[in-house]
């Protein structure tokens, strides 16, 4: 009984935090013409590395600006810069966590 | 005066160590400076293999690149990692981490730009966009080893002239190095046979008359200073003989007969009782009679001589000298000073002296042991500090 209800919690606990991203990120790109991975490769062309990726990525969400954007200067014009992030840190950190592991190349390629 | 040709130099046993050392130091020397030499060409001719390859590496990661950033492009639509039948390959992020390997040898070193490792050669290129977040590609190709094989001949040729061409070089740094001390020793024995010849009629004259002159006749003053001539003309023939001896004799075909040990053994004693006498030194004869040996008299008198001389010239006042003659063994024992452990390895150099305050040129032991060496004999030295030295030679 014990067991059933630790595994129960973990996947409620999983299924929450997958939603930050799909809540709060993918429900927003979707809008967009341009899908949500083509900026994670733009993030990956410059940063390379996870960790120097997610902090990219953080850094530019909290606040956002065209100086910190990887996006081309044409992109920006025609479809501006995006709102200050209220996601907390936590919320975001699980974001961008989903982000990555959605998209990142480890293990995908053969 | 008549300058004696002799071309023989004996280099005392502390020279032969010196130059020894100072060859086995030059070996040593001219060893380290091949090696280095070796590992400086071998380097240089790794890093000219290498800046070949690395034109070659480069076009190959240029071409790699491209499709890398043709993958990156299309990376939602395959994941097809770009290969090539030339070549393996490797892309790293900036962590340093593996994103994707086909590369057979595991130790890369992502600060270099060119290397080998384990048989390979590899090349680290930095993109200048991370596609797919490879900050380093490596690109690793088989080394084919033909520059190792070419290097180790071109280097075994070389140092095996450059090492033939150095002790060719030391030899003749050795013969410089060797030549002042030749030189001495040069004017040393031209010195010596010069003057043993100039001595040779006068030391015969004094000898000849004193032995004319009937001491019995005399007063016993008289007679006491002839004895000291007779002493002093014996000294200084036994040294001439010495002399004449390490000049001439050494040099001779010996006239070898067979010899009764035992007579000249008495006779070389009575010729040396004089001398004995001014320290009131006792002989001790224990001498088996018809003792032969095949060997040239005068150099078996020469052998017997310097060691009686030796006896009486460092024993103390009213010593005794100890005689032992039997078959195939002679030993002389005396009661001086003795000489000391670390000294009796010297006590065969030619011009070695332990004791400055007895006369002599430090040659008789020398003397002795050619004698030994030409005639095989055994000779073994002994002695005990203010105890006394015993030479017993054996046959």
């Amino acid at each position: 009984m014990v067991k059933f209800l630790f595994i129960s919690t973990v996947m409620l606990m999983t299924s929450l935090q997958a939603s930050v991203y799909k809540d709060n990120c993918v429900s927003c790109h979707e809008e967009l013409p341009v899908s949500i991975d083509k900026y994670f490769y733009r993030y990956l062309l410059k940063y390379s590395s996870e960790k120097d990726v997610k902090k990219a990525m953080k850094t530019y969400l909290e606040n956002p600006s065209e100086k910190s954007s990887v996006m081309g200067d044409a992109f920006i014009n025609r479809f501006g810069i995006k709102y200050k992030t209220d996601l907390t840190n936590d919320e975001l950190d699980k974001a961008l966590n989903d982000y990555w592991k959605t998209y990142k190349v480890f293990g995908k390629l053969k | 005066m008549l300058a004696l040709k002799s071309s023989v130099i004996d280099l005392r046993q502390s020279e032969k160590k010196t130059l020894i050392g100072f060859f086995l130091l030059y070996t040593a020397l001219c060893i380290v400076i091949l090696i280095f030499i070796s590992f400086v060409y071998f380097k240089v001719q790794k890093d000219f293999m290498l800046s070949q390859k690395r034109i070659t590496l480069q076009n190959y990661s240029n071409e790699f690149i491209a499709r890398l950033k043709h993958l990156h492009v299309n990376f939602d639509k395959y994941q097809t990692y770009p290969r090539d039948p030339r070549f393996q390959s490797a892309i790293y992020d900036s962590d340093k981490k593996q994103i994707f390997s086909t590369l057979k040898s595991d130790s890369i070193n992502l600060n270099s730009i060119v290397y080998t490792s384990k048989k390979k050669i590899h090349f680290i290129k930095e993109p200048e966009s991370y596609y797919l977040g490879s900050k380093y590609v490596i690109l690793e190709i088989d080394d084919d080893l033909v520059w190792i094989n070419k290097t180790q001949r071109d280097l075994i040729i070389f140092v095996t002239i450059a090492f033939i061409f150095l002790l060719i070089v030391g030899y003749f740094l050795l013969k410089l190095f060797l030549k002042p001390m030749r030189d001495a020793m040069h004017l040393l024995d031209r010195f010596i046979k010069d003057t043993t010849h100039e001595l040779n009629t006068p030391i015969s004259a004094i000898v000849a008359n004193v032995e004319m002159i009937d001491v019995n006749g005399l007063d016993e003053k008289l007679a006491r200073k002839i004895r000291r001539i007779d002493i002093g003309a014996k000294t200084v023939s036994n040294i001439y003989e010495d002399l004449t001896y390490l000049t001439l004799n050494n040099k001779i075909i010996s006239q070898n007969e067979n010899i009764n040990v035992s007579e000249l053994l008495h006779q070389r004693i009575e010729y040396f009782q004089t001398l004995a006498s001014v320290k009131k030194i006792e002989f001790i004869e224990n001498i088996q009679t018809d003792i032969h040996m095949y060997i040239d008299s005068k150099k078996l008198s020469k052998l017997i001589d310097n060691l009686i001389s030796n006896a009486i010239k460092y024993n103390k006042i009213e010593g005794s000298i100890k005689v032992e003659l039997k078959n195939g063994y002679l030993c002389i024992q005396d009661t001086g000073k003795g000489i000391k452990k670390e000294q009796l390895r010297l006590l065969y150099d030619r011009y070695s002296r332990f004791d400055k305050s007895v006369g002599g040129f430090g040659i008789g032991l020398n003397i002795v042991s050619m004698i030994c060496k030409e005639y095989h004999l055994d000779i073994n030295i002994s002695s005990e500090l203010n105890m006394g030295t015993k030479v017993i030679v054996k046959w």
